[in-house]
């Protein structure tokens, strides 16, 4: 079976690195190269809390969560990329003696702390439960009295309930949550990491990954988070598996129901504890089961010298530890601390009053309140973006909003007739647009284009208004039709007394889309004279610039 | 176990008293159980989340639905005026011996103005033409500035409580007073002493909180569907007064009753100045009244819609009521005042959209108390 086990390993780890490496405009087509995110469980909950909906594909992750509830936790060491690297970085870099492996995978407190970590997350997650209980009774009063209903008698009582209830989530969802666990998830970490970390690195040494380098932003952090995680596996085998990973938190609460589990035969078992030699998730084979933390790795069956373990269909209730070893104080404490921290860092201005300008979205994003409820941070948009302009921000969006995708004009700029970032987006963060959507064409005519921001000159650094010298590089790439920039001729007499013709450039609101390919073509490269701020950007109503583009049919469709 | 156990796997097994608990299959019972409630729990969790799949993805750009506004508009008797004019003389602040009494009696002739307008234009039924026994009644006064009500920027606090006590008068069950200011709400309602005036007569005070605010249909030519407004006051009223001062206004010359609901937009309602004219037209279509009234006692002649100066307010003496906000515009741009009546675009789109009609002199009565 471990055998079996090794080679399901080696198809997903190598799965997922296939579909890692050909998100990339010229191999993308049509393949699904986010399904591990779609697959894993905690994206499923965490954004069905956030947004009371299953966006699209997360469905996947009903599969895995029903594969756990039957199997147990097969997903960390089967299918897990994450899980599977962690396993391999440990068995590399082992130099314990079979004696000191047995020792360093008994179960310890420390790996409780998943599950709080977990608590906290969900509990930034479901905040609006409060509001949303509180005002269920006043919606449903309002809808049994409202003259939308038909029924009568006791049939309208229980459609009021089902009316006043969905009205009381609808309401209550909008900034009462957020959504962090894509901080610690580990399809997303790994993505992320491989994305603004990993692979550019690998192309300075094979140059076979882009076309040309790339560079991420501050990314040095992610990559080094990323390292540590996996030589912690040196320390103690699978430290993120075990003690920090929110999805095999998860999955062990899930493994609860697990029909399939290892099971320790009594009068075989001579105590010996080599079946701690090689287990995986430090379950305590050689006792009890701890259900939870058990990643069904299969090695204990092969390693026992009595053949006193096995793989068993309904084993003995009385021999199992069944739930997670947690302690109902500091689970209290963890949720407690989810509670009181999202309200702190929502309200610290970023997101509604002091709004960061360097915040400017891919097309295609929801509203900044809904964005932060859906963005796991897997940085896969950053991943696909042929131009290097989508990089992972620190905390422009506020404290939430670290590792999601904002654009830095300097270092690329939005294809016009590319929209590649809404369509690997997992949870619909960036909702996928079609090119006519983008562009405002076709069916979207009467919409106009989606705009991300707009464009400004600072003219004390701009060739032509400043240093009398001919440039306009910017009307020349701007690439919609007619152009976003146009220029006044003006004639002035230089400094030597000779006749100059300029061309001066000037920003037509109306038009431009804030794609910033203006700001990125500027030779005025330290600090572009052009450059793109996120006012003017129709995903949100309240960022808006100019009446006229506020008020068109599309425009209404934002998130509150 | 058909191989021979070594001594420790006896020892084991004697310990066990002689049974290996291992060796018992699962009972019928475990399997029901265990297997039929995971099997229950694997159902309940894929039914729970096919439920609330979003298939098309479109879940998080899909707008609130919108509410919309009544109609709070009544019928009047067309034999009786619809705008009426009633002037009067201010109390003669020497004849009191405090700044109170004479407060008291600048409240007393306001109520007494408002009752002989509604009378005039109510016919026999007088006041219960508009307010009825049990109405809840909004008043929407203008107290956008924190300024002292005599510089004329805001609607003068006894008017309002004269309208307030007006409707209890008239057997109303709850009287709202609300306003979204521009400057901040806890300042104006107390700089105007509008919020005290209202409270004194038994009115809520209603202050504009972020939960107040709901998106509500316009489907006019400037707001072509929707637009977040301070709808919380409204969502149980049945009749709507609104009361503004008479204005001189920097961009669209003069602002009266019909520019008075610019105060129910909510933000981004800055934009709106880039097409003035369109959005106040927008109003007419978006709110109808119970009747509303221009107090013009004291007029803001020049620099406002903010004004701060004394000398740009005049002694106008004269309190306009009726139930057609273009009328009662127009009538007090004319002759309140002193402005071309072709100078205030706004008037000119709305009675081009037949949203409102001009004042006729055969509709109007002038009264003097």
């Amino acid at each position: 079976m471990v055998k079996i086990r090794r080679a399901y390993e080696a198809l997903f780890l190598g799965l997922f690195l296939f579909f890692l490496l050909i998100t990339d405009l010229r191999y993308l087509k049509g393949w699904p190269v986010s399904i591990f995110l779609e697959a894993t469980p905690l994206v499923a909950v965490s954004t069905a809390l956030t947004t009371h909906t299953l966006y699209r594909n997360l469905v996947w992750g009903l599969v895995i969560i029903a594969i756990t509830m039957m199997l147990g936790r097969v997903w960390c060491n089967w299918m897990c990329p994450f899980g599977i690297l962690h396993h391999i970085f440990g068995v590399i870099g082992n130099r314990r003696n079979t004696k000191q492996m047995i020792e360093v995978n008994r179960y310890r407190k420390i790996y409780a702390l998943k599950y709080y970590i977990l608590a906290a997350m969900l509990a930034m997650a479901s905040l609006w439960i409060v509001p949303a209980t509180l005002s269920t009774p006043g919606k449903i009063h309002e809808a049994y009295q409202s003259k939308e209903l038909t029924q009568t008698g006791a049939s309208r009582v229980f459609a009021a309930i089902g009316t006043g209830v969905g009205n009381a989530l609808e309401e209550s969802k909008a900034g009462n949550s957020t959504l962090q666990i894509g901080l610690l998830d580990p399809i997303a970490l790994t993505v992320r990491s491989m994305t603004t970390s990993v692979l550019p690195t690998a192309q300075k040494a094979t140059e076979s990954i882009y076309t040309e380098p790339r560079e991420y932003w501050q990314a040095w952090i992610v990559g080094l988070i990323f390292i540590g995680l996996l030589v912690a596996n040196w320390w103690i085998p699978r430290f993120f598996c075990r003690a920090l990973c929110p999805l095999g938190a998860l999955l062990g609460v899930f493994s609860r129901f697990s029909l399939w589990r290892i099971d320790r035969d009594p009068v075989r078992c001579t105590d010996c504890d080599l079946c701690l030699k090689s287990c995986e998730g430090a379950s305590d084979p050689h006792t009890d089961l701890r259900k939870s933390e058990c990643f069904v790795c299969l090695n204990c069956i092969e390693d026992c010298p009595h053949d006193a373990l096995s793989y068993r269909f309904l084993p003995r209730k009385a021999s199992e530890v069944t739930y997670p070893a947690v302690g109902r104080r500091q689970l209290m404490m963890a949720g407690l601390f989810g509670v009181l921290f999202f309200p702190m860092a929502r309200l610290s201005g970023g997101v509604k009053k002091n709004f960061n300008r360097a915040v400017i979205r891919p097309p295609g994003s929801v509203a900044e309140d809904e964005f932060l409820r859906r963005c796991i941070k897997c940085d896969q948009c950053i991943r696909v973006c042929p131009t290097n302009v989508l990089q992972p921000s620190m905390f422009e969006g506020g404290v939430e909003g670290l590792w999601t995708p904002i654009m830095i004009s300097k270092m690329g700029w939005c294809e016009l007739n590319c929209t590649l970032c809404s369509q690997v987006c997992p949870t619909g963060a960036i909702r996928e647009i079609s090119i006519a959507e983008k562009l405002g064409v076709g069916p979207f005519e009467t919409h106009g284009p989606i705009k991300t921001g707009t464009a400004f000159y600072n003219r004390g650094r701009c060739l032509p208004w400043a240093m009398d010298t001919d440039c306009v590089v910017c009307e020349e790439v701007c690439p919609v039709s007619p152009k976003a920039i146009f220029t006044r001729n003006v004639e002035l007499t230089d400094r030597w007394g000779g006749k100059l013709e300029l061309k001066r450039p000037f920003i037509d609101p109306d038009r431009c889309i804030g794609c910033g390919i203006c700001e990125h073509e500027c030779p005025v490269k330290d600090d572009p004279a052009v450059y793109v701020t996120a006012i003017g950007e129709t995903r949100d109503k309240s960022r808006s610039l100019l009446l006229s583009l506020v008020e068109d049919d599309a425009q209404d469709l934002i998130s509150v | 176990m058909s191989e021979k156990l070594t001594r420790t796997q006896v020892k084991n097994l004697e310990r066990l008293g002689g049974v290996n608990p291992a060796d018992e299959s699962f009972s019928r019972r475990q399997f029901i159980t265990q297997a039929g409630g995971t099997g229950l729990v694997v159902g309940g969790a894929l039914a729970a989340g096919m439920l609330v799949r979003d298939r098309w993805g479109m879940e998080g750009v899909k707008p609130p639905p919108p509410v919309r506004l009544k109609d709070y508009s009544v019928a009047l008797n067309p034999s009786k005026p619809n705008l009426v004019v009633v002037r009067s003389s201010p109390p003669n602040a020497d004849n009191f011996s405090s700044r109170e009494e004479e407060l008291q009696a600048r409240e007393e002739q306001a109520f007494k103005m408002i009752h002989a307008a509604l009378n005039a234009m109510g016919g026999d039924q007088g006041i219960a033409q508009f307010i009825t026994k049990g109405d809840v009644v909004v008043v929407k006064p203008n107290v956008a500035f924190d300024k002292n009500p005599d510089l004329a920027a805001t609607t003068q606090p006894d008017t309002v409580s004269a309208v307030v006590k007006l409707c209890f008068g008239a057997g109303a069950r709850k009287v709202i007073v609300a306003d979204n200011p521009i400057n901040n709400p806890e300042s104006c309602f107390f700089k105007t002493k509008v919020g005290e005036a209202a409270i004194r007569a038994g009115a809520e005070l209603m202050m504009p909180q972020d939960s107040y605010f709901e998106q509500l249909y316009v489907g006019g030519e400037t707001i072509t569907h929707t637009w977040r407004m301070f709808y919380r006051p409204f969502r149980e009223a049945t009749k709507v007064i609104g009361i503004s001062p008479v204005k001189d206004h920097n961009l669209c010359k003069a602002t009266v009753t019909m520019k008075n609901w610019y105060g129910l937009l909510g933000n981004p309602r800055n934009q709106f100045h880039q097409n003035i004219h369109g959005i106040i037209s927008d109003f007419a279509l978006m709110m109808k009244p119970t009747f509303v009234i221009a107090d013009g006692r004291k007029l803001l002649m020049r620099n406002g819609p903010t004004g701060g100066s004394l000398n740009d307010v005049k002694r106008g003496d004269t309190i306009v009521v009726g139930t057609d906000c273009t009328a009662v515009d127009s009538w007090c741009v004319k002759n309140l005042l002193d402005k071309q009546r072709h100078e205030i675009i706004y008037l000119d789109k709305v009675i081009q959209r037949g949203l409102g009609k001009d004042w006729r002199p055969q509709w109007t009565q002038e009264l003097t108390v």
